[in-house]
């Protein structure tokens, strides 16, 4: 059996005097897909977001590559960063509105790749070309782009960094059914050719039954079970 | 009985030199105590028919066409009568229910807001409103009444917006949207309301979505809409469950319940359409045909279709 890509042992959270959840614990492996379900407030989004460092848990261990990212040092954690990717849940509020397309495409490359100008496009266009994206839509600014467009951008974008890991947070529920399956399938095949794994996160099981190769539940504040799905096919 | 009758509506929105065509000649009616629903992906025009109902399209927008309601056309109403029509006779329920709502007004005073006249009209209206909230499945509704919109959930927000809609007893109303972004426990209450609004309160209602499920439980007819045209309308349990014509197929498909299985490719730009049927592109029936000669619509067995294909001839 592969090593874990992310191990999360006990996570805990607590807002007050409110328990949001407790003792969770999941282990996600290269190339595979976890899902997440839960009703609407069991605290999963929140999950997610301690993952990537937007929420510091009250208790619990994070670990990525073994190393427990809640005791690492700011600056240490910051280059690991780009391999922990998320996707938010609503694709209109992910990108700059100020930035075409394009722009907000190839940002994480000029913050973190260090190519130059010329490298910096032609990765770009591959990218664009990877998601399915079209030059029209790259000329776009956000706002002329529907929600669909913008989730192929998102990823685009996130798949730049060459990430290892993706929390992928709600990421078609603004989605209409058609666009839904091309998102969700993009998201496959980018799984495939680059061996990256998902959490992800939903409240239709549907979905998660579709694209899993597991499904973590979670009710009253804690996984009660996680399912094995034979669906998937593993990397 | 139609109720409503729209034909040939066309809505175009000039951008830059060019022109987007987001509705091309659309007819359809609905009939007294039917529910009607669109269908479509997004982007396909089903919002901008809702609003164009009732004018309420930013200002640049060009309609043509016509919408008979009760013998007028409300196309071509004066303002002041228009009024007469808008919230009381056919009412909106708009899409995304936490923006409808004012974030700074307590949800009491967002419902009493509607009824106008003195204060002895506006108490009987607000005791009509927590009578339908009770009957919507809202719980205590007095105490909803003290809190603020942030407050509710996203499925009770949605009530409380198809109460508003619903206090002045409308004729129609058209829900644009109703359950985007709602957990399955809310989508299920959803369910609920629409069928209680339709069984009990008998009222004729657009049904503006893109949840399949929703519009197989609720919708008495369906009409199918891709890149602004009509292209399938019959009765909501054949469209949703022996499709004919390949949009509506792939739609059915995509569903996670079929399979999840993409349509190809992405609908064409609105401003310079392809040639020939506007899906042949993305149509894995398509043949010469359709990328020549666009396919008007036609009846076939007891509904509409907009296809050449092959089993029509």
């Amino acid at each position: 059996m592969s090593l874990p890509v992310l191990k999360v042992n006990g996570l805990a959270m607590r807002f007050g005097t409110s328990e949001v959840f407790k003792n969770v614990s999941f282990s996600v492996t290269r190339g595979e897909t976890l899902g997440l379900f839960g009703r609407s407030g069991s605290g999963k989004t929140t999950i997610g977001r301690c993952i990537v460092g937007l929420e510091k848990p009250t208790g619990g261990e994070i670990l990525v590559r073994g190393v427990d990212i809640l005791k690492m040092e700011k600056k240490e954690f910051r280059k690991l960063r780009p391999k922990i990717q998320m996707i938010f849940q609503h694709p209109e509020t992910s990108l700059d509105p100020r930035m075409k397309a394009f722009e907000n495409l190839i940002e994480p490359l000029k913050l973190h790749s260090g190519l130059k100008r010329d490298a910096l496009m032609k990765r770009g266009e591959e990218l664009a070309e990877l998601t399915g994206l079209r030059p029209e839509h790259l000329a776009r600014y956000p706002g002329h782009l529907s929600g669909g467009e913008i989730q192929r951008v998102v990823l685009a974008r996130i798949m730049a960094l060459s990430p290892d890991f993706i929390v992928a947070d709600e990421p078609t529920s603004m989605l209409d059914v058609s666009v839904q399956a091309q998102i969700l399938r993009l998201m496959q095949k980018l799984q495939r050719e680059t061996g990256v794994s998902y959490l992800l996160i939903s409240h239709d099981l549907e979905v998660l039954k579709n694209v899993c190769h597991r499904i973590a539940y979670l009710e009253n504040g804690t996984i009660t079970s996680i399912e094995t799905i034979n669906r998937g096919i593993k990397i | 009985m139609s109720l409503l009758e729209v034909k040939d509506l066309s809505v175009e929105f000039p951008s830059g030199e060019n022109t987007v065509k987001a509705v091309s000649h659309v007819s359809f009616e609905i009939r007294e105590g039917e529910t009607f629903g669109i269908i479509g992906e997004s982007g396909s025009g089903k919002s901008v028919i809702g609003l164009s109902l009732l004018r309420l399209l930013p200002a640049n927008a060009k309609v043509s066409g016509r919408v008979f309601f009760q013998g007028q056309d409300l196309l071509s109403l004066k303002p002041s009568e228009l009024r007469k029509i808008r919230g009381k006779k056919i009412s909106l329920m708009p899409q995304n229910p936490a923006g409808a709502l004012n974030p700074v007004l307590k949800n009491g005073l967002q419902i009493e807001e509607v009824f106008e006249g003195n204060r002895d009209e506006k108490k009987e209206g607000m005791k009509k409103a927590l009578e339908l909230m009770k009957q919507l499945f809202l719980r205590d509704p007095e105490k909803l009444c003290t809190l603020y919109p942030h407050q509710l959930s996203g499925g009770m927000r949605q009530r409380l917006t198809a109460c508003i809609s619903l206090s002045f007893e409308p004729e129609i109303l058209v829900a644009d949207e109703p359950t985007k972004g709602l957990d399955p426990e809310a989508k299920a209450g959803a369910v609920d309301v629409f069928t209680k609004i339709k069984t009990e309160y008998k009222k004729t209602m657009l049904l503006i979505t893109h949840d399949l499920d929703l519009a197989f439980e609720v919708c008495d007819r369906i009409a199918v809409m891709y890149a602004g045209e009509i292209v399938e309308l019959d009765q909501a349990s054949k469209v949703l469950s022996t499709p004919l014509h390949p949009y509506t197929k792939g739609l059915i498909q995509a569903h996670p319940r079929n399979g999840l299985v993409p349509l190809s490719g992405q609908s064409p730009s609105r401003i310079k359409l392809p040639e020939g049927c506007l899906f042949h592109e993305r149509c894995r029936y398509s043949d010469v045909e359709c990328s020549i000669k666009h396919p008007e619509i036609k009846y076939y067995n007891g509904g509409l279709i907009r296809c050449h294909f092959l089993s029509l001839k």
